[in-house]
C-alpha cells in the first residue's frame, strides 16, 4: 500500500507559476513523459501532471502525438524560450 | 413590476422555463450565480441515450437566453432574498457581483486570462486543472465574458499605508516577471530600493502564512526586484503622460515629497522640489544609517524621480509660500517632515557632549568626521531614531552606549528588531530612567546624566503606562557624550502667517484632501502628523499628488482610497483541509557585538530564495493585483479592479426556483480513497476527461498521466446509501455510467471497462437499449457493492467487492482507475431565497411539491415554482420536462391573478 501522502489540489496548483522555468528547463533536451518530467525536477508525478496540464491549457507546453509503449504522452515545449 | 418572472439558476430546468414564458409573451428575469448560463449540461460530454454532443444541444439554448427579446439575464449575480407583499408580488433584492471587467466592452480574447500570475483549481473542470484568477468560464460560455475572482483586498495589501500592492508584486516575482514586479511597485512610489531595506513592512505582519510556517519576506522580495532591476539595467518602463503645462513645487525632499513629485510628473506636470538640505532625499539620505539604507540606494531611488523630468535644488530653504505662486507655480505641496529633535529639557543639555540625535546621524551621513572612540555614550529615548543613534555610536567607536528610557522595553516605540539588534550589537539599555540633568566638567564637558528611576502606573491616552518619578532613586550614569533622541518636531515657524500651524509645530490641512488654508497650499507627511515611518510618508505623498491633480483639473478631492475590503484570513486558511509547511525564508542579518563599518548588515535574496518565497503566498484575495490583466486588456478601461458590487431591489409577479441539485461529496465514503488515492476519480470528472473541451489532452489517470488500461465504476456512490443519509436513488448515474463506458471504450480501444453495481436502472426511452449495446462494445458489470479501495505504490488500485453472481465470493480487482458514479444531493440554497416564509421541504431536503402528482413544479408558496432538479433528481429529458411543466403553472398563475407587466400578446 502506498504511504504517500498527497497535497491538497489548491497547494499545488498555486505553485504552478513556480513550475513553469523548472519544467521548461526539464523540457530542453526533449519531450518528456510526466514521470520523466517529475523525476528530472524532483516533484511527485500526480503534482507534476496539474503543472504540465495548466502550462498546455495556457499554450506553454503541447503533448507529442503518440504515446509511449508504457502508455504515457511525451510533452514539449512550444516555444524554446525559457523565462526567468 | 418590473419583470413578470424571475428565475433563480439557469441550468437546463432555469433556461427551459425561462424561454417558454419568453416565447408567450412574459417578461422574464434570470439570475445566475455563475459567469455563464449553462448549468452542469454544458460541461458534460455527451448526453444518454443519443450521444449527442452536450455542448452542441446546449449552446444554442444558452444563447436563446441571452438573446431572447422578452429574457434579461443576470450572470454572475445572486438572490439574497425574495420577500411577497399584501398584493401576492413578489420583491427580490438581487446582487450583482463585482466581475472587475466591463461586459460590455469585454470581447472575450482571453488575453487577461493568459497574462494572469494566479492559478486556481478549475471548478468547471471538476479541479482537473488550473484556471487563473482571471478567467472565462469555458470556452463555450454565453456570455463569453471575462471575469476576475477577487474576494477584496489581500492582507499585505491592505496593510501598506504606501498603497503597494504587495501582492501583485509577490505574484509577479513567482511567475519569473521582475521587471514587471519592478514596475507595480514604482506605480506606487519611486523608492523601491529604499522601501525594500529600511520599510517596517506592515505587510509582513498582516501576511496569512505568518499563522503556518511564518510570514513572507515581503520586503526582501521588494529588495530583490530593485536590486534585479538595477543589474538588468533597464528602463523605468513606466508610463508618462504628456506635459499638461501646470508647474507644482514641492518643498522637501523626503519619502512624501519624492513620491508627491515622481506622481505629478507622471500625470504630465513640471515639478520642481526645493531642499533645504545640502543633499535630497530627507531622512532616507540624512539620518537612516547606512548599514540599514545605503546612500547609493537612495541616490537610485531620487535617480528615478529626477528621469521623468523632476528637478530637485538642494540647499534651499523655503520660507515664503506664497512667492511660489508668484513664480508661477499651480499648487505648491509642504512636505518637509519632522527635521528638529526634541530637546532634553533638563540642566545642563548646553554641555559640550550633548547631541540632537537628528544633527549626529545627519553628520554622519554626510560624511563628517564624528570620532567616539573610546567615549561612553548615553542615548535617551526608545524610539528607532534612538536605534539608530545607539548603533551609529557603536560603529564610531564607542566603548560603550547605553539607551535610557522612562518606560519598559514592552512601551518602546522602537520596532522590535531594531531594538534586538542594537543589543546584539553591544548596546546596552537602562529602563525606566529618566534624565533630570545633564552632569559635567569643570570645563563644560558632559560627564554624566543624572536619572531618576520611573514607576509605571495606570495606560495613557497611548496605551502606554504612564510613568512617574520615584523619589530617592536619583543617580548618575557616567557618560562623555550624550545623544538627545526624545522626538523630532517639524520646522515650520516660517510658514505660521501663511498657512494654519497647531501648537506643536504640525501644518494644519485637511486629513482626507491634504489641503491647507490656502487652497494651493498642500500638506503631506510627517510635517502634518508629525514623525510617522517611510511609508505612511510615502501614502501621503501619493495621496497630495491625487488631490492637488483633482484640484488643479477642477474636479472633486476624493476617490483616492480605492481599496477592497481586506478578506477575513480565516476564511482564506478554510479554504484547505491541510496546509504544507514550506521552509521559512531564513532572516539574513549579520550582527557583531562590535561593529565598526557601515556596511549593509542585511544580505540580499538569491532568485532561488526569492522565487520560493514568493511560491508560499497563499493568493488570500485571489485576485493578486499585479495589474497584468489591465496591462494586456485591448480594450481601454475595460477591467476596474477596484468596482464593487451593486445590488438593486425588482418587484416580480412570480418565481421560478431552478437551483439544481448538489453532487455527493466522494470524501463521505473513505473507503473508496477519493481524495487520499488520485487515481479515484468522480463520473463528473470523468465527464470532463471525455468532453471536447477536457482538461487533459485525453483520458488519463491522474496520478501520473498513463492512457488508462483497466477502469473500474462503482454505482451507487453515495446514493441509495443510508449511510450517507441518502437512500435515494439519483435517477441518471447508471446511464451517465453507461454513457461514459461507451466514451471510453470509443477513444481508448484497448481499454477495459468494468461496473460495479447494485441493479442497473435503465427506465426510460431507449435507455436499456443503451445499456445492452455498452455490454455488447465489451463494458463487463459486476453485480456486488464495492467493500474498499487500495493503493499499490504504482498507483493501482485494488478493489475488494463480494461477486454477488458468482457464488458472492470476496474477490480482489486491480485497476488503473476507478470512477465513482456519484449520486446527487438536494441544493438547499433555494431555502435561503425566502427569509420572511418557509419554502417547504420534502423529507429528502428537495424542494417539495405539495402535489406534484396533478400539479408538478407547484410549490408551497403562491407564486413560487420549482423546475428541474431542485425538486428531486432528474435527467437531462425529465428536467427539460418538469421545467415546461412549471413554465405552464407560471403561465396561469400570471393570468389568474393578473400579477403582470403587460398581458401577453
Amino acid at each position: 500500500m502506498s504511504t504517500t501522502t498527497i497535497r491538497e489540489i489548491r497547494e499545488i496548483i498555486r505553485e504552478e507559476p513556480v513550475m513553469h522555468p523548472r519544467i521548461l528547463e526539464a523540457l530542453r533536451s526533449g519531450p518528456l513523459t510526466v514521470p520523466e518530467i517529475a523525476q528530472a525536477i524532483g516533484s511527485p508525478t500526480d503534482e507534476v501532471l496539474f503543472w504540465v496540464m495548466g502550462m498546455r491549457r495556457y499554450g506553454k507546453i503541447r503533448e507529442v502525438k503518440d504515446p509511449t509503449d508504457d502508455g504515457y504522452f511525451r510533452y514539449e515545449a512550444t516555444n524554446w524560450e525559457v523565462p526567468a | 413590476m418590473d419583470y413578470d418572472v424571475l428565475v433563480v439558476g439557469s441550468g437546463i430546468g432555469g433556461m427551459e422555463s425561462a424561454l417558454k414564458l419568453g416565447d408567450m409573451g412574459y417578461k422574464v428575469l434570470v439570475v445566475e450565480k455563475e459567469a455563464s448560463v449553462g448549468g452542469r449540461m454544458i460541461l458534460l460530454s455527451k448526453v444518454f441515450p443519443t450521444l449527442d454532443c452536450a455542448s452542441c444541444i446546449s449552446t444554442p439554448k444558452m444563447a436563446a437566453t441571452i438573446h431572447h427579446p422578452n429574457l434579461t439575464v443576470m450572470t454572475y449575480s445572486e438572490v439574497k432574498g425574495i420577500t411577497r407583499d399584501a398584493d401576492g408580488h413578489f420583491h427580490a433584492n438581487v446582487k450583482r457581483k463585482a466581475r472587475y471587467v466591463d461586459e460590455v466592452a469585454c470581447t472575450g480574447c482571453q488575453q487577461c486570462e493568459t497574462a494572469c500570475t494566479v492559478a486556481v483549481p478549475d471548478q468547471f473542470n471538476a479541479d482537473l486543472v488550473a484556471r487563473r484568477a482571471a478567467y472565462i468560464a469555458f470556452p463555450q460560455a454565453v456570455p463569453k465574458k471575462a471575469v476576475i475572482e477577487r474576494q477584496g483586498s489581500s492582507p499585505c495589501t491592505f496593510a501598506c499605508p504606501a498603497g503597494i500592492e504587495a501582492h501583485g508584486y509577490v505574484s509577479l516575482i513567482r511567475s519569473g516577471e521582475y521587471e514587471k514586479a519592478h514596475r507595480l511597485v514604482l506605480d506606487a512610489t519611486p523608492l523601491v530600493g529604499t522601501l525594500g531595506r529600511a520599510c517596517y513592512a506592515p505587510c509582513e505582519s498582516e501576511c496569512t502564512r505568518g499563522s503556518l510556517e511564518g510570514t513572507l519576506p515581503i520586503r526582501r522580495l521588494k529588495r530583490f526586484i530593485s536590486d534585479h532591476h538595477v543589474e538588468s539595467g533597464a528602463g523605468l518602463g513606466i508610463e508618462v503622460a504628456a506635459p499638461n503645462g501646470r508647474r507644482v513645487a514641492v518643498v522637501g525632499s523626503g519619502p512624501a515629497g519624492l513620491t508627491a513629485a515622481w506622481q505629478l510628473a507622471r500625470k504630465g506636470y513640471a515639478v520642481k522640489i526645493y531642499e533645504a538640505a545640502p543633499e535630497p532625499g530627507g531622512f532616507l539620505r540624512l539620518a537612516i544609517p547606512s548599514y540599514r539604507l545605503p546612500v547609493e540606494v537612495v541616490e537610485r531611488d531620487i535617480q528615478n524621480v529626477r528621469d521623468l523630468g523632476v528637478e530637485i535644488v538642494t540647499n534651499t530653504p523655503v520660507r515664503d509660500l506664497a512667492a511660489l505662486k508668484s513664480e508661477g507655480y499651480d499648487a505648491v505641496l509642504v512636505a518637509t517632515g519632522t527635521p528638529r529633535s526634541t530637546g532634553l529639557g533638563v540642566p545642563g543639555e548646553d554641555r559640550l557632549g550633548v547631541l540632537a540625535a537628528t544633527d549626529f546621524l545627519r553628520r554622519v551621513k554626510l560624511g563628517e568626521t564624528v570620532d567616539l572612540t573610546g567615549k561612553r555614550v548615553v542615548v535617551v529615548g526608545g524610539g528607532n531614531v534612538a536605534m539608530d543613534a545607539s548603533r551609529v555610536a557603536r560603529r564610531l567607536g564607542a566603548t560603550s552606549v547605553t539607551v535610557a528610557y522612562r518606560r519598559s522595553r514592552a512601551e518602546m516605540p522602537a520596532h522590535h528588531v531594531e531594538a534586538d539588534d542594537a543589543e546584539k550589537e553591544g548596546v546596552q539599555f537602562a529602563f525606566q530612567v529618566a534624565p533630570v540633568e545633564v552632569t559635567g566638567d569643570a570645563a563644560g564637558a558632559v560627564n554624566g546624566l543624572r536619572c531618576v528611576r520611573m514607576a509605571l502606573g495606570e495606560p495613557d491616552a497611548s496605551g502606554r503606562r504612564s510613568p512617574t518619578p520615584i523619589k530617592g532613586s536619583e543617580h548618575v550614569l557616567p557618560c562623555d557624550v550624550i545623544i538627545a533622541a526624545i522626538g523630532m518636531t517639524p520646522d515650520t515657524a516660517a510658514f505660521a502667517s501663511q498657512i494654519g500651524v497647531e501648537r506643536r509645530g504640525t501644518l494644519r490641512a485637511d486629513p482626507k484632501t491634504l489641503q491647507t488654508d490656502v487652497p494651493y497650499i498642500f500638506a503631506a507627511g510627517d510635517v502634518v502628523n508629525g514623525a510617522t515611518d517611510i511609508t505612511r510618508a510615502v501614502g501621503e505623498g501619493r495621496r497630495a499628488a491625487h488631490m492637488i491633480d483633482r484640484w488643479l483639473t477642477g474636479g472633486i478631492l476624493d476617490g483616492f482610497d480605492l481599496r477592497l475590503p481586506v478578506v477575513d484570513k480565516e476564511q482564506v486558511l478554510a479554504r484547505q483541509k491541510t496546509y504544507t509547511l514550506r521552509p521559512a525564508t531564513p532572516e539574513a542579518v549579520t550582527l557583531v557585538a562590535e561593529p565598526r563599518d557601515f556596511r549593509e548588515v542585511e544580505a540580499p535574496l538569491s532568485e532561488t530564495e526569492a522565487r520560493a518565497a514568493a511560491g508560499r503566498c497563499m493568493d488570500c484575495a485571489v485576485c493578486s493585483g499585479c495589474h497584468e490583466c489591465v496591462n494586456v486588456c485591448p480594450v481601454e478601461n475595460c477591467i476596474d479592479l477596484y468596482a464593487r458590487d451593486t445590488e438593486l431591489d425588482v418587484e416580480v409577479g412570480a418565481v421560478v426556483v431552478s437551483t439544481g441539485y448538489k453532487l455527493f461529496a466522494a470524501d463521505l465514503k473513505p473507503q473508496y480513497g477519493f481524495g487520499k488515492y488520485r487515481n479515484v476519480i468522480t463520473g463528473m470528472q470523468m465527464d470532463r476527461l471525455l468532453a471536447p473541451t477536457r482538461p487533459f489532452n485525453t483520458v488519463l489517470r491522474p496520478s501520473d498521466g498513463k492512457v488508462p488500461e483497466r477502469i473500474a465504476y462503482i454505482l451507487c456512490t453515495g446514493s441509495r446509501d443510508e449511510t450517507v443519509g441518502n437512500p435515494l436513488c439519483s435517477k441518471f448515474c447508471c446511464m451517465y455510467s453507461i454513457k461514459q463506458n461507451q466514451l471510453i471504450m470509443g477513444a481508448l480501444p484497448l481499454a477495459e471497462v468494468t461496473v460495479h453495481y447494485m441493479d442497473i436502472r435503465a427506465a426510460g426511452k431507449r435507455y436499456d437499449e443503451f445499456y445492452e449495446q455498452s455490454k455488447s462494445m465489451g463494458a463487463t458489470y459486476v453485480k456486488g457493492r464495492v467493500a474498499k479501495i487500495t493503493e499499490k505504490e504504482n498507483g493501482n488500485l485494488i478493489l475488494r467487492y463480494e461477486d454477488i453472481e458468482n457464488g458472492g465470493q470476496l474477490v480482489d480487482a486491480e485497476y488503473d482507475l476507478v470512477v465513482l458514479a456519484v449520486g446527487v444531493q438536494p441544493n438547499r440554497d433555494a431555502q435561503r431565497l425566502f427569509p420572511q416564509e418557509e419554502l417547504a421541504e420534502d423529507q429528502y431536503f428537495y424542494v417539495a411539491e405539495p402535489d406534484e402528482d396533478l400539479n408538478p413544479g407547484v410549490t408551497s408558496i403562491p407564486g413560487v415554482f420549482v423546475a428541474g432538479a431542485a425538486s428531486g433528481a432528474k435527467d437531462i429529458v425529465d428536467s427539460i420536462l418538469h421545467a415546461g411543466a412549471a413554465a405552464a403553472q407560471v403561465a396561469a398563475h400570471l393570468e389568474r391573478t393578473q400579477a403582470k407587466t403587460k398581458v401577453p400578446a
